[in-house]
């Protein structure tokens, strides 16, 4: 079966001022449909660069990025955008919930954006699953943070991506809370067979996951 | 879901949107009150020429559109050639001053008894014609401004007059004293300014108008029809330039101050870009997302300007009774058509940056 993701010899270079920045240095990654994948690493080794790339955020410098088929490598950030609206979704460190609507409107607007229309039954689902019905109509400063999370997930996958790409969702998370979200993405995983890359540098946090890849100074070192 | 979104984030900001709203709407107020009170000045004077009744008007060549801004009057004997000439039924000379004891209006010096032919004559609202040299008659809308009773003396040329009859409004000037005391004051013996022709059939204007050039080659002769239609902003250049800076400067600042508006809400709203472009939000999306919330401060604004122009109006009129402020839906429309245009256009730079703003630089700012 062809994976899912796939890259070969990936590099990232950013260029701050007349300073090339390399922060992904070769990286060779293989990641098969429904698999729950674990990134570890100190900070600043790559790890959220990669999921960038990987979720066409931005661009790679060079090698090969294949995802769902398509090659990253080759297509321009509409092209990118397009693909991310109906295939990735992402969750936070920080939530990053638009602070001015509800819970509810959160969510919604994943669907709006991708035009497929409000689907009632997919919200209802998702919003059960979650358990955030009570908080539907709260904005996010009146929730707490694991509820803000749980919305941010409920808000990524509403739209049945066919990725899950989560950069330290626990990042900013209490323990009860963190285990909590674990738990929902666990479960995601399980249920549906959603394919999820999660960001962390907890080893606690990537225990949960099938697989754990280390990464140190922009290379995978140890899969 | 983004209208949704728009309205929150208008709401979200309460003060900014406020002044947004109200910078429109000044733009709005300004545009309808300056075009209306230019327009609303020429249309109530040219209306009042022609509530004197007249059909021809018979002036110095060169003279003014604005009757009273016209040196080098004529002979008074003009008047009996002009009676002379068939289909005349009859002659009115007028001399203009400029003088008040409140401040700067045309008075007409009259021969009370061919104006009163010509007009059909003075509808009282108290009083009556002169009498002596020195009396005066005053419009309703004059004396109601300047809180003027029958029987009081105002100073007007440096000289008291006795106000002997107070009449309804709409024939030429506000102010009328006796022609033989306008000439000796201005030291004008047997002249007038002007000479109101009234025709025994408005059917013959035309006629009548060549008969006076053959006449008098020399004068300025205007139907009343021609005279209406010149009293417009389009034949004066120079309020036409009036106007156009005063509306220029006001789409500026409408436009000014939604570019700086909207420019802080995407700069504030960095990370709320990115959370959007992480969702798969296109450029397109980001851009009329930002546009809808401009035009909908715009819309407001427009609505506001035009609740403000009813409003300052009626304090104009209240304030300034000898005013006239024209509001018109022609206007209304421009102005709309302005603020709007102005807002697209001031949001659209703002718009264009949050498009192109790097989502994962976006999602990192704080």
């Amino acid at each position: 079966m062809e994976p899912i993701i796939a890259t070969q010899d990936l590099k990232k270079v950013f260029r701050l001022g007349k300073v090339d920045v390399p922060a992904l240095r070769g990286v060779d990654l293989i990641v098969q449909e429904g698999e729950f994948l674990a990134v570890v690493g100190p900070s600043g080794c790559g790890k959220s660069t990669l999921l960038h790339v990987l979720g066409g955020l931005t661009s790679p410098t060079s090698g090969i990025v294949l995802v769902d088929g398509n090659d990253f490598s080759r297509m321009n950030d509409g092209d990118r955008t397009r693909f991310r609206r109906h295939k990735i979704g992402f969750v936070f460190q920080r939530f990053n919930l638009l602070p001015t609507l509800t819970a509810r409107q959160n969510i919604s607007i994943a669907q709006d954006i991708q035009g497929n229309g409000f689907n009632p039954h997919r919200f209802d689902a998702v919003v059960d699953m979650l358990g955030i019905r009570p908080k539907l109509n709260n904005k996010p400063y009146a929730m707490s943070g694991g509820e803000q999370q749980r919305v941010a997930i409920a808000r990524a996958v509403i739209c049945e991506p066919k990725i899950l790409l989560a950069d330290e969702p626990t990042g900013n998370l209490d323990t009860e809370n963190s285990q909590i979200v674990l738990n929902m993405l666990r479960a995601l995983n399980r249920s549906f067979r959603q394919t999820l890359l999660m960001i962390t540098h907890n080893p606690e946090a990537a225990a949960v996951a099938d697989r754990v890849v280390r990464m140190r100074d922009g290379r995978v070192v140890s899969d | 879901m983004v209208n949704r979104m728009v309205l929150q984030n208008i709401f979200h900001r309460p003060v900014r949107t406020g002044v947004s709203i109200l910078a429109v709407a000044i733009e709005v107020a300004m545009v309808m009150l300056v075009v209306g009170l230019t327009t609303g000045m020429l249309n109530e004077s040219a209306k009042r020429v022609e509530g004197v009744g007249a059909d021809i008007l018979v002036q110095p060549r060169g003279a003014s559109m604005f009757l009273g801004l016209t040196a080098a009057p004529m002979p008074i004997k003009i008047a009996d050639r002009l009676v002379e000439i068939p289909r005349v039924a009859d002659v009115a000379p007028a001399l203009f001053q400029f003088g008040s004891s409140t401040g700067l209006g045309l008075i007409y010096g009259i021969e009370m008894e061919s104006f009163n032919r010509v007009t059909g004559g003075f509808v009282y609202h108290a009083g009556g014609p002169f009498e002596q040299p020195y009396d005066l008659l005053v419009d309703d809308v004059y004396a109601k401004a300047n809180q003027v009773k029958l029987g009081q003396t105002l100073n007007i040329l440096n000289h008291d007059f006795r106000v002997v009859g107070i009449v309804e409004h709409g024939k030429g000037a506000r102010l009328f004293i006796p022609l033989r005391t306008a000439q000796d004051l201005a030291l004008a013996s047997e002249k007038a300014s002007i000479f109101f022709v009234k025709c025994s059939d408005p059917a013959y204007t035309d006629q009548v108008m060549a008969a006076i050039r053959k006449l008098l080659p020399d004068k300025q002769i205007l139907s009343i029809r021609e005279y209406m239609s010149m009293m417009s902003s389009n034949n004066l250049p120079a309020l036409r330039a009036f106007n156009t800076a005063l509306i220029a400067v006001a789409v500026i600042i409408g436009f000014l101050v939604i570019f700086l508006s909207m420019y802080t809400t995407i700069t504030e709203r960095t990370r709320e870009i990115g959370i959007l472009k992480s969702l798969g939000a296109s450029k397109m999306y980001i851009i009329e997302a930002i546009l809808r919330e401009a035009s909908l401060l715009a819309a407001v604004g427009i609505l506001a300007g035009f609740a403000g122009s009813v409003i300052v109006r009626r304090l104009i009129l209240a304030s300034f009774p000898t005013l006239s402020v024209e509001l018109t839906v022609e206007w209304a429309l421009w102005a709309a058509l302005l603020a709007m245009t102005g807002t697209i256009i001031g949001a659209f730079y703002p718009a264009l940056r949050a498009a192109q703003l790097d989502p994962v630089d976006a999602l990192a700012y704080e």
